[in-house]
């Protein structure tokens, strides 16, 4: 049953305003976003292993428009932590930045610490969410990294967005996931293969040398993908830092609770001293955009089936000019036609939206193994994967035996 | 996979500019006082481990901005409050005639689910001041008040000598305890028992 999937209504007129930018830096090919007044330092995001620059479009939006400066990126191609850091500086000194502030989510957290780490002197402060000190759990848990850039593309995106709680789920968390996995459908093989390798990749958190009180822990209370002791982990590390629970919002509280992130980020940045510029923000003739408490929860009804962008960019840098959203391959959810009032409107979960979730959970009674998973998994490779594991694997055209017999030695 | 999860309380503190909201909470999770005014923007908060009857939760206490020109922030931050409290000064009568429209507002922007039960608690600050003697609303006044409005608890405060601030803080946090378990689950009508979906650990099942 594939409904006629779209995006959802602010995701077309984000795409409508914001130009996206591809820009090649050395031999990566970085692709971001960079909207908010050049002048004020920028406030970074940093994607898990299944998010895009595009799964922090309401968090760009939204503090856009109060004057801050947000850059959402794509983690390039890199293969392990140094190559990380290496190509991250290079990209700051590319776009001529300095000073930065990093919101990583997950796997983004865990680069964003590296970073911070080795590069003191270029981070003001970090926002860490659901994120983890260490690799060393995912990489026991993948024996097969070494053949990961042989694996074909569907294979590592059914590992990517293997579901594991089975359960239903809140409408907004629910088309949190949606839209996440509506992205990693955008990804390419040597991309995904790059980001597990990157998880895989053994690599730990030293001493950072930034203060705590310049720190904020994000994590959401009800569930998602990092274990809880690796979460806890971090909160160990930095004692001091803010922490900054959120009750609920699964693995994408930046999508499925963007008002509430929204107001901790910028809690946050006004903590870290950076000042807003609301006097910069370029008025644009569509007003309906978020300018009032976060998330474009207060102008849905305007941007729901808005045209995408023939408008021509306001922000003329002569880079690429605003994609033409593709409406993303259907990700094989009936209830993509709520996406839009879920994703858009703020109100809580009414009535009738609760056929919806009954429906999606029959659907995935049927074909639990399939693609069509629920809750993509950004960075644990739990028991419930390992089970599955050697299903897979005779779709392999690879012979694994060495690996399966090394992971039982582990 | 079972994973030990903590309990997270709300709490939201209301009331006119200059009534001590932030110095009670900072007296409560800091045990500090500054007489310093420093009028909050928007809004901010602080977290406290709490111990109570065993159990151990996080109390996220957001002090917000008394003054109208400061609410810059929006109201995200009133959703899924677990309890809400209301500061007055009980030497200016005006900050406790409003206590009825800082509760009205709250119930608007929060909407609880239940808001005929939400628990509130009152608080009436600065008791220390002069000794007591320029004192205009009265402790009989404003119990009154409270008890005509579903039996709200009230305490009498100073967070400048630290009186009575931690009685008031235990009450609210078992008040949001209690709101808060009721709160927590989504629950639609299916009931998943094929795979480890036990991710909540609910005390509502009763």
């Amino acid at each position: 049953m594939k409904g006629v999937s779209s995006a959802p209504g602010d995701y077309i007129y984000f795409k409508s305003q914001v130009p996206l930018h591809k820009i090649p830096i050395g031999s990566k090919q970085w692709r971001y976003y960079d909207f908010g007044p050049k002048i004020v330092p920028p406030l970074i995001c940093l994607p898990g292993t299944a998010g895009t620059a595009d799964v922090f479009y309401k968090q760009i939006m939204a503090l856009s428009s109060k004057g801050y400066r947000v850059i959402s990126v794509d983690i390039p191609r890199v293969w392990n932590h140094h190559e990380w850091i290496q190509a991250f500086e290079k990209f700051l000194d590319a776009i001529d930045v300095h000073h930065v502030h990093l919101y990583g989510t997950s796997l983004g957290g865990f680069l964003a610490q590296l970073f911070a780490q080795h590069r003191p002197r270029r981070v003001r402060s970090l926002v860490l969410s659901n994120s983890f000190l260490e690799t060393r759990n995912f990489a026991a848990a993948m024996p097969w990294a070494p053949v990961v850039s042989w694996t074909p593309s569907f294979l590592l995106k059914r590992f990517v967005l293997m579901g594991i709680p089975n359960g239903p789920h809140e409408p907004f968390i629910a088309d949190s996931v949606d839209f996440v996995v509506s992205q990693v459908e955008t990804l390419s093989k040597d991309d995904l293969a790059s980001r597990l390798t990157l998880t895989a990749d053994a690599a730990s958190v030293g001493p950072v040398l930034l203060s705590d009180s310049f720190i904020t822990i994000m994590d959401t209370n009800d569930y998602c993908a990092t274990p809880q002791l690796l979460k806890d982990e971090v909160s160990e590390r930095y004692p001091g830092a803010r922490q900054a629970y959120l009750k609920t919002g699964g693995d994408f509280p930046f999508l499925s609770r963007p008002d509430e992130v929204n107001l901790h980020l910028q809690l946050h940045l006004r903590r870290a001293s950076v000042e807003a510029r609301p006097d910069l923000v370029r008025g644009t003739s569509k007003d309906a955009d978020a300018s009032e408490g976060g998330g474009g929860s207060s102008s849905e009804p305007n941007n729901d089936r808005r045209e995408d962008g023939d408008d021509a960019p306001k922000d003329n840098r002569g880079i690429t000019p605003p994609e033409s959203p593709k409406p993303p391959p259907p990700p094989e959810s009936p209830d993509s036609h709520h996406s839009d009032s879920h994703l858009g409107n703020s109100e809580g979960a009414t009535s009738a939206q609760y056929p919806t979730t009954l429906s999606l959970h029959a659907f995935f009674k049927k074909e639990q193994y399939l693609i069509a998973s629920y809750i993509f998994l950004p960075s644990t490779w739990g028991f419930c994967i390992l089970s599955l594991l050697h299903l897979y694997m005779g779709t392999l055209y690879i012979d694994l035996e060495p690996c399966w017999k090394l992971r039982q030695v582990v | 996979m079972p994973s030990r999860r903590r309990t997270l309380l709300k709490v939201i503190i209301l009331g006119d500019s200059g009534v001590g909201k932030t110095s009670l909470m900072n007296q409560y999770v800091n045990k500090k006082f500054s007489n310093q005014y420093k009028a909050t923007i928007g809004a901010d908060f602080l977290t406290k481990e709490m111990q109570f009857e065993d159990r151990l939760f996080t109390l996220q206490i957001w002090d917000t901005a008394g003054q109208e020109r400061f609410q810059s922030l929006g109201v995200a931050f009133y959703r899924g409050a677990d309890c809400c409290v209301l500061v007055h000064d009980v030497n200016v009568m005006k900050s406790f005639d409003n206590l009825n429209n800082w509760r009205e507002e709250f119930l608007i922007q929060a909407s609880p689910s239940d808001p005929e039960n939400f628990p509130f608690v009152v608080i009436g600050n600065k008791i220390d001041v002069d000794g007591g003697n320029s004192r205009v609303v009265s402790e009989k006044k404003a119990r009154a008040w409270c008890a005509s409005k579903g039996n709200i608890p009230y305490f009498e405060t100073s967070a400048k000598e630290g009186v009575n601030v931690e009685e008031a803080f235990q009450c609210i946090a078992k008040n949001a305890l209690k709101s808060g378990e009721e709160e927590e689950i989504y629950l639609p009508d299916t009931i998943d028992v094929a795979s480890s979906s036990q991710r909540r650990s609910t005390g509502c099942e009763c």
